[in-house]
């Protein structure tokens, strides 16, 4: 604890390594339409002049990075309680960051850092979303003591009367970083590259094979000839073969695809435990970190399929309120691939207790009638009209009609089956999906409204519909036992209105 | 802590939001029911005389005759819905919470108790205004699909509404 911040500080020297290959990829990026130019047509250049331009590049983001290195300083002004960072080789850029108002120092390191030996130390502030500051290259140990001594002086500011605790929250929050709470193995995000997006997978096949199929029938009219007079040689074993090969070849290369996908996504995924809030951090090439706050959590939804049961994974995804439907979507927080008890370990930290299952409802039967109806009744109605009065040349494709029905049947079969509604007194789960098997796990306290729906039909059946509205997104069970359900709605809606308690 | 009970809740006991009596919407909003019905009829029949008096070489007799047979139907169609909807529209304030209730085919109810509001604005449209009634509009957290609209209410009586809102959210606050 020797360093003196109040000098202004340069970041590490071996830094500048970082700096260059931050400018290269920044560059590459900007130029990827002339480097793919120059390697399709890498033949007809000069080599000598490729080598030469080569060197001059890299010298010149080398000086870049350098003069980069020496204009950025960083500094902790103790009198006006600033953190100051100088940046910039033409255009000066002065950050003043007041301490007071840093909320997070967060310290981490993507793979280049990795590989030089350096950390990236960012601080977030209250009030804008961006970061505000942030040192791109520091040693582990001098980031330490920066963030130390960044927070140090916040909470100084806030708790003046109780010394003890916040020396305290000092010392958790380092014993933190050095443990982390959950990491998720490189194995693990294998097998959920490997189980995972075949919804995706299956349309992209489709969709492939339907362009190549219809590019062969144009061959076909195009030159009947010449098809009579060759096709027969071609041998029908032959073309068999190596449509198969093409399929497992196209199987593979979607398995691998996701597999990369899910790994450049979430490597390294480790999770942190800060002042009650988790801060999560992943990916390969940059590192993306998010803060979040177990009070702000609405929804946790955990997904797994059959593979993925086996091999003992599943999928969390976590939706926080939001201000706006706009943010909605990008306010979803991923959790690929962690196990049951990390799974169990996640809850119990943002919900304080494992959910249990409790009551369990089902949908009248009548659900999968008309999901039936909806779809597979409707198109395949849709289907014959076209093909009796408008143009009959559909038929040809009626091979098509029992694969669709039972592909599409099953599908509505296990939704059916899966579709169940948990209650029990501290939480409501809803469980759905076909392959993937998604659990919605809510708390009757984050209820905004509620709202049922009965059909005058359904009225004697006993039979209705019911949506859960919070401010992460709705959730919604139809056609269950409608006097439980209304029991339960008059349950939660006394809970609610008879506590204070907060939803956010 | 003396005073901390923590007894069992029979569920049966609890009031029922399923039991409340709904007060149906005002009487002058069933004529701007019947404006709107009007004036959506008005221009299905317009639409298609004033597309057959600019181009005239579209309209063969057999379309006229299946816009003839359509168009009725639909128009009893719309008719009987709007008629229908606005007798089974009808709205509740409880103690703790507001109750909506809406639909034809389908009977659909939305509960918002009080302390989930987020804010509440009145408004007022063309017809509306004329007549003296007022839409009270009560917005949560949720997306727009947990917001709700009770229309056909005397513009006094809404703004009594909003004040009492508003001194719910306050208390809570």
């Amino acid at each position: 604890m020797s360093t003196d911040f109040s000098l202004p500080q340069r970041q590490s020297v071996v830094g500048i390594w970082v700096l260059f290959f931050y400018s290269l990829q920044r560059y590459a990026r900007a130029f990827w339409p002339i480097i793919l130019i120059y390697a399709f047509r890498f033949n007809q250049i000069n080599k000598i002049y490729l080598v030469l331009s080569l060197i001059a590049l890299f010298v010149v983001i080398g000086i870049i990075s350098y003069l980069k290195y020496l204009n950025f300083t960083f500094a902790l002004d103790s009198e006006n309680k600033e953190f100051i960072i100088n940046e910039g080789i033409i255009n000066k850029t002065k950050t003043a960051i007041q301490l007071n108002k840093i909320q997070q120092v967060n310290i981490n390191q993507s793979f280049i850092q990795r590989l030089i030996g350096v950390y990236e130390l960012n601080v977030d502030t209250a009030g804008s979303n961006k970061k505000e500051g942030a040192i791109k290259a520091i040693s582990h140990e001098l980031a330490l003591e920066l963030k130390s001594r960044l927070l140090e002086n916040e909470s100084k500011a806030i708790g003046d009367e109780n010394d003890t605790t916040t020396f305290k929250e000092i010392a958790n929050e380092q014993s933190d970083f050095a443990e982390p709470f959950l990491r998720i193995s490189f194995l693990s995000l294998l097998k959920v590259g490997v189980t995972s997006n075949y919804g995706r997978s299956i349309a992209l096949l489709l969709l492939f094979f339907s362009t190549i199929y219809e590019n062969f029938l144009k061959f076909g009219d195009d030159d009947n000839i010449y098809k009579e007079k060759f096709g027969n040689y071609i041998d029908q074993n032959l073309v068999l073969q190596s449509i198969l090969f093409f399929i497992f070849w196209l199987i593979f290369i979607v398995l691998i695809v996701n597999v990369f996908r899910t790994i450049f996504k979430y490597f390294n995924y480790t999770i942190k435990q800060q002042k009650g809030s988790l801060l999560l951090s992943y990916g390969l090439i940059s590192t993306k970190s998010t803060i979040l706050k177990p009070e702000k959590v609405q929804i946790v939804v955990t997904s797994r399929n059959f593979f993925q049961k086996k091999m003992g994974i599943l999928e969390l995804k976590i939706k926080q309120a939001t201000s706006g439907e706009k943010e909605q979507k990008g306010s979803a927080i991923d959790i690929p691939g962690c196990s049951t008890a990390e799974e169990e370990a996640i809850l119990n930290l943002l919900f304080q207790k494992i959910p249990a299952k409790g009551l369990m409802l089902k949908p009248n039967w009548r659900k999968l009638i008309f999901s039936i109806f909806l779809t597979i009744g409707l198109p395949l109605f849709a289907f014959i009209v076209i093909g009796t009065y408008l143009d009959s040349a559909v038929f040809e494709y009626f091979f098509i009609v029992p694969i669709y029905i039972v592909y599409i049947g099953l599908i509505q079969y296990f939704k059916y089956i899966n579709n169940r509604l948990f209650i029990n007194n501290n939480f409501i789960i809803k469980q759905s999906g076909a392959w993937d098997i998604r659990k919605e796990i809510i708390e009757p306290s984050k209820i905004q409204a509620v709202s049922t729906s009965q059909l005058f039909w359904h009225k004697k059946l006993n039979i209705g519909s019911i949506t859960l509205h919070t401010a992460g997104g709705d959730i919604a069970f139809q056609l269950g036992d409608y006097i439980v359900l209304k029991q339960y709605i008059n349950k939660w809606l006394y809970e609610i209105e008879t506590s204070d308690s907060n939803w956010m | 802590m003396e005073n901390f009970t923590n007894e069992t809740i029979d569920t049966t006991q609890l009031p029922k939001f399923e039991a409340v009596i709904f007060t149906s919407l005002h009487s002058k909003y069933f004529t701007v029911v019947i404006i709107n019905l009007i004036i959506i009829i008005t221009v299905m029949i317009i639409a298609p005389l004033m597309f057959s008096f600019f181009r005239p070489e579209l309209f063969s007799g057999r379309l006229w005759l299946i816009l003839g047979a359509v168009l009725p139907v639909l128009f009893i169609w719309i008719a009987v819905f709007s008629i229908l909807g606005y007798k089974r529209k009808g709205f509740a304030f409880r103690e703790h919470d507001v109750l909506y209730r809406s639909g034809v085919i389908a009977t659909n109810t939305i509960v918002i108790p009080y302390n989930r509001v987020q804010h509440v604005a009145l408004h007022e449209g063309l017809i509306s205004r004329y007549l003296g009634l007022a839409k009270v509009e009560i917005f949560t957290a949720g997306a727009s699909s947990s917001d709700l609209q009770i229309p056909g209410i005397e513009k006094e009586q809404a703004e009594n509404i909003e004040q009492l809102l508003m001194g719910k959210i306050q208390k809570q606050l």
